[in-house]
């Protein structure tokens, strides 16, 4: 019988890391073998590495929990999902099955939601910049606008003579509630009344009609407290309307940007202490509510989160194809991914797995990613096990805004596959080839290198 | 070379230099290796040992020698 | 009754933790009869070699690390000591006591601590809103987000002023351009928003007291530093009576309900006879033996109320020093080893 191998590792004592429980074991060293009960293993035999897998199971949990901890406190409340988080049709498909209308923000997302076949009537429809066409189209639709500049309603209003008819608006509104940095710069501003000015020189238009009002505060907000007051300041702007204006406003947007169970980068605790749970931010929303309507009235309440409902439903697998030391003898590891495919590596930490329980003793280690780029860092110091060639980490939560903001750049990017509620796997995304990257290119004729050579 | 003869290791990992007042903690195999630099073994030899002994291919082994006797030197022990 | 406290904040350095004073404190009721299992961040705290206070000593993981290793340690310390009471005072790990302690009690591990609420009292841009609460002042202040509130914020106090983070980071800003520096420098460690606070003069006064969480005190003396080191932190002080002082930090445990021990730190100006609140700390500041050497053993009567025994809260004299000195021992390398390897002395 030979003795257990364990990869040899020696570590200098050194004046404030003396502590052989100061990151390990579990924080810096979990293994993962399956994801929703399907093996790492399988999964990458099948689809290859790099590998984004996101389960639907988590997804529609993460929905429920949060829908659930609305709905259970006031009586009328919508989702919409935020394109922009995810627009995979597979992970627009299964939010809008649970009843999430589409939130987006430009031209393209607008055409993807109708494309799915949701009717414009569950189209929300935000965002800076709305070209004419569209507007025209989603006004026709029936979508829910929401103003951002006094420009849109001027189009909007040539919108509404062209098709001859009073278009539903919503605006959106920007305001203090404690938040750094203040997103000032979407919609109207509340605290220098320039959203009166807009009511204003919408009811003097005539040709739009304020139904309702719409609040984004900033992403990843850890005070549900600031919710709290957008709530309150955004029903006061309510009644202050109806009042003065005459119009009715029926659903209150206060957007989306609860954070979801991630590290941020700097952020010395772990989320599970730092974050407070959805119930408290669904309390102290629906509280602000209560305390500020008057009885028996019971606006629509409209959300539009997105990290907090797909990020943790999202894994990427890689694997690790070299390792080196560095001249300041700490190990390098080389993913097959990098910051081409985790956009959102750039401000959080991620949890790292590994498909195998590794012996040894934890050692410091960085893991880059294949880009022949010095930016392409997945996690620039992190404590590990000594990983034989060919382990696979698992990162996460990747699941909000990576697939949007991912980057085609030097390398192919990798199938993303949904391990469905009964247990099997759908590609819902095929790994590229060079035909995808190429199609759009047109090689000029008097540039063909082949007839060059043919001279 | 000097300064690995000199070395104070434990049974349980624990390594002292006692020339300049630096310790280590090292793992089993580590250990290992360690000791068998001491007595003068070379990396090849060492590796091919620990194969013979531990539940460990040849090439993992070479592998994970050179590269025990990297972070060695980034230690200056070597 | 036998009580197996776990304490940690061990590190009797230069700037010190409160550990040991509460260790100290602790063992010198004579009516409670109590191990301490000193709880360290790093094997050269010197507290784990302090053997004669330091009834056994382990390491436990990083609180920045995963929630569930940190709990399955005290697990294993409670397992191996009986550990039945723990006193966490690091700013560093409150929020993860805070936030758990009903798990950790539920584990047979319990704590004397605030609230999550009562614990956001000691942001900075809440201080002229609890000096108000509690009939004191704060100075003025103004919570700012960008270079021009700073300069609107700056025009308004007058130099000097301080430019503060919310929880961490203080500096003296004599000029536009340096508390700009300090601003810049505070938002990218610390993130926004930024304090810049009126600097008031006048003479700093403490106080270390505790509350029962049903607006009784625990125990409450007042303190001035008589001399501080280079690193800001008290060698020599004096106990004092300041009317106005112990009424704001009564207040304080009365109207806020505060549970657990806290600090408050003041400025006294004399001469407007005003008390200017400048920072609660939620937690014993590292001089609180001094208390418990007057006579007021505020450690012991958290233990004590939290165990549900008789509690007296004793008065003081005015006028008892404080002296703080050095002092050096010698030990075997085996204990560091230990604490290397295995991560316990016992
Ligand atoms: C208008 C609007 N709604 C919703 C979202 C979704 O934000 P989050 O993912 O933080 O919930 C965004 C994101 O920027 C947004 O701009």
């Amino acid at each position: 019988m030979k003795k257990p191998y364990e990869k040899p590792v020696i570590t200098k004592v050194e004046t404030g890391l003396m502590n052989k429980f100061g990151n390990a074991p579990y924080y810096a060293r979990k293994v993962r073998t399956a994801i929703d009960g399907v093996s790492i293993d399988a999964l990458v035999q099948q689809f290859g590495s790099p590998l984004f897998v996101l389960s639907e199971r988590q997804l529609r949990e993460n929905y429920r929990k949060l829908y659930r901890a609305f709905a259970a406190r006031y009586p009328n409340v919508q989702f919409g999902w935020s394109y922009k988080t995810n627009y995979l049709q597979a992970v627009c498909a299964v939010l809008h099955q649970e009843g999430a209308f589409a939130e987006v923000v430009s031209l393209m997302e607008y055409e993807k939601a109708r494309r799915l076949g949701i009717p414009g009537e569950k189209i929300i429809f935000n965002g800076p910049y709305k070209p004419v066409e569209i507007l025209e189209q989603a006004a026709a639709e029936g979508a829910l606008i929401n103003i951002d500049h006094f420009d849109e309603i001027a189009d909007l209003e040539a919108v509404a003579k062209k098709l001859g008819k009073q278009i539903r608006v919503g605006i959106r509104v920007n305001m203090d509630t404690g938040i750094y940095p203040q997103w000032s710069r979407f919609g109207f501003n509340l605290e220098t009344g320039q959203v009166m000015d807009a009511v204003k020189r919408i009811q003097a238009g005539g040709h739009l009609v304020l139904t309702g009002l719409h609040c984004h505060i900033g992403t990843f907000i850890m005070e549900p407290d600031a919710y709290a007051q957008e709530t309150a300041k955004l029903v006061q702007l309510k009644y202050s309307i109806e009042e003065h204006f005459g119009y009715q406003i029926e659903f209150l947007d206060i957007g989306g940007g609860l954070p979801s169970r991630n590290r941020l980068k700097g952020t010395y605790l772990p989320p599970e202490i730092l974050l407070p749970s959805v119930e408290e931010y669904a309390e102290k929303i629906t509280q602000a509510l209560y305390d500020h309507l008057k009885p028996g009235d019971f606006p629509t309440l409209v959300l539009e989160n997105g990290r907090a409902i797909v990020d943790e439903a999202g894994y990427l697998i890689t694997t690790v194809v070299a390792s080196k030391r560095l001249p300041d003898g700490r190990k390098a590891y080389i993913a097959d991914a990098g910051v081409n495919l985790l956009f959102t590596a750039f401000w959080y930490k991620f949890t790292v797995e590994m498909d195998r329980d590794l012996p040894g003793v934890n050692e410091s280690c960085v893991i880059y990613g294949p880009l022949c780029m010095n930016i392409d860092v997945l996690d620039e110091g992190t404590s590990l096990p000594p990983l034989e060639r060919g382990t696979r980490l698992i990162f996460s939560p990747v699941g909000a805004y990576n697939q949007t903001q991912w980057m085609q750049f030097i390398e192919y990017r990798p199938s993303v596959v949904m391990v469905m509620e009964d247990g099997t796997v759908e590609v819902i995304r095929e790994q590229e080839d060079l035909s995808d990257i190429e199609r759009r290119e047109r090689l000029p004729e008097k540039l063909q290198l082949n007839s060059i050579a043919a001279e | 070379m000097d300064s690995l003869r000199q070395l104070a290791i434990n049974e349980e990992g624990f390594v002292f230099n006692p020339a300049t007042g630096e310790s280590w903690t090292v793992n089993s195999t580590g250990l290992y290796i360690l000791k068998l630099l001491k007595e003068g073994k070379d990396e090849d030899t060492i590796a091919r040992q620990m194969a013979a002994e531990f539940d460990v291919d040849l090439e993992t082994a070479q592998r994970d020698v050179v590269d025990f006797v990297e972070k060695l030197r980034s230690y200056r022990l070597l | 009754m036998d009580v197996v406290v776990g304490i940690t904040g061990i590190n009797a350095i230069d700037n010190p933790g409160p550990g040991i004073g509460i260790a100290k404190s602790l063992k010198e009721d004579p009516e409670l009869s109590v191990q301490i299992v000193g709880l360290a961040y790093d094997a050269m705290e010197p507290g784990i070699y302090m053997d004669w206070i330091v009834d056994s000593a382990f390491l436990l993981p990083y609180p920045s690390g995963d929630y569930r290793a940190y709990l399955e340690r005290l697990r294993y310390i409670r397992a191996q000591t009986g550990l039945n009471f723990l006193f966490p005072v690091l700013d560093a790990e409150l929020p993860l006591y805070i936030k758990y302690q009903k798990a950790l009690e539920a584990e047979g591990i319990r704590t004397f601590l605030p609230s999550l609420e009562q614990y956001k009292l000691r942001g900075k841009d809440r201080l002229e809103e609890v000096a108000q609460t509690i009939g004191i002042t704060a100075p003025r202040s103004a919570v700012v987000t960008s270079y021009e509130e700073l300069a609107r914020a700056a025009e308004d106090i007058g130099f000097p002023l301080m430019v503060k983070g919310v929880f961490y980071k203080a500096y003296k800003a004599f000029s536009l351009p340096e508390a700009a520096s300090y601003y810049s420098k505070i938002a990218a460690e610390w993130g926004y928003p930024i304090i810049v606070q009126q600097v008031v003069t006048g003479e700093e006064m403490n106080v270390v007291a505790a509350g029962d969480g049903n607006g009784n005190a625990l125990g409450m003396v007042g303190i001035k530093k008589t001399w501080i080191t280079e690193l800001g932190k008290i060698w020599t002080g004096v106990t004092i009576k300041n009317d106005r002082l112990l009424a704001a930090a009564q207040a304080f445990i009365e109207r806020y309900r505060w549970k657990g021990a806290f600090e408050l730190e003041c400025i006294v100006d004399l001469e407007n006879d005003t008390v200017y609140l400048i920072e609660i700390n939620p937690r014993f500041p590292a001089w609180s033996y001094f208390a418990t050497g007057v006579g007021v053993n505020i450690a012991a009567n958290i233990v004590r109320s939290a165990l549900g025994l008789p509690v007296t809260v004793a008065d003081y004299e005015p006028g008892k020093l404080y002296i703080r000195f050095t002092d050096d021992f010698v030990v075997d390398m085996d204990v560091f080893q230990k604490m290397m390897l295995r991560g316990e002395r016992r």
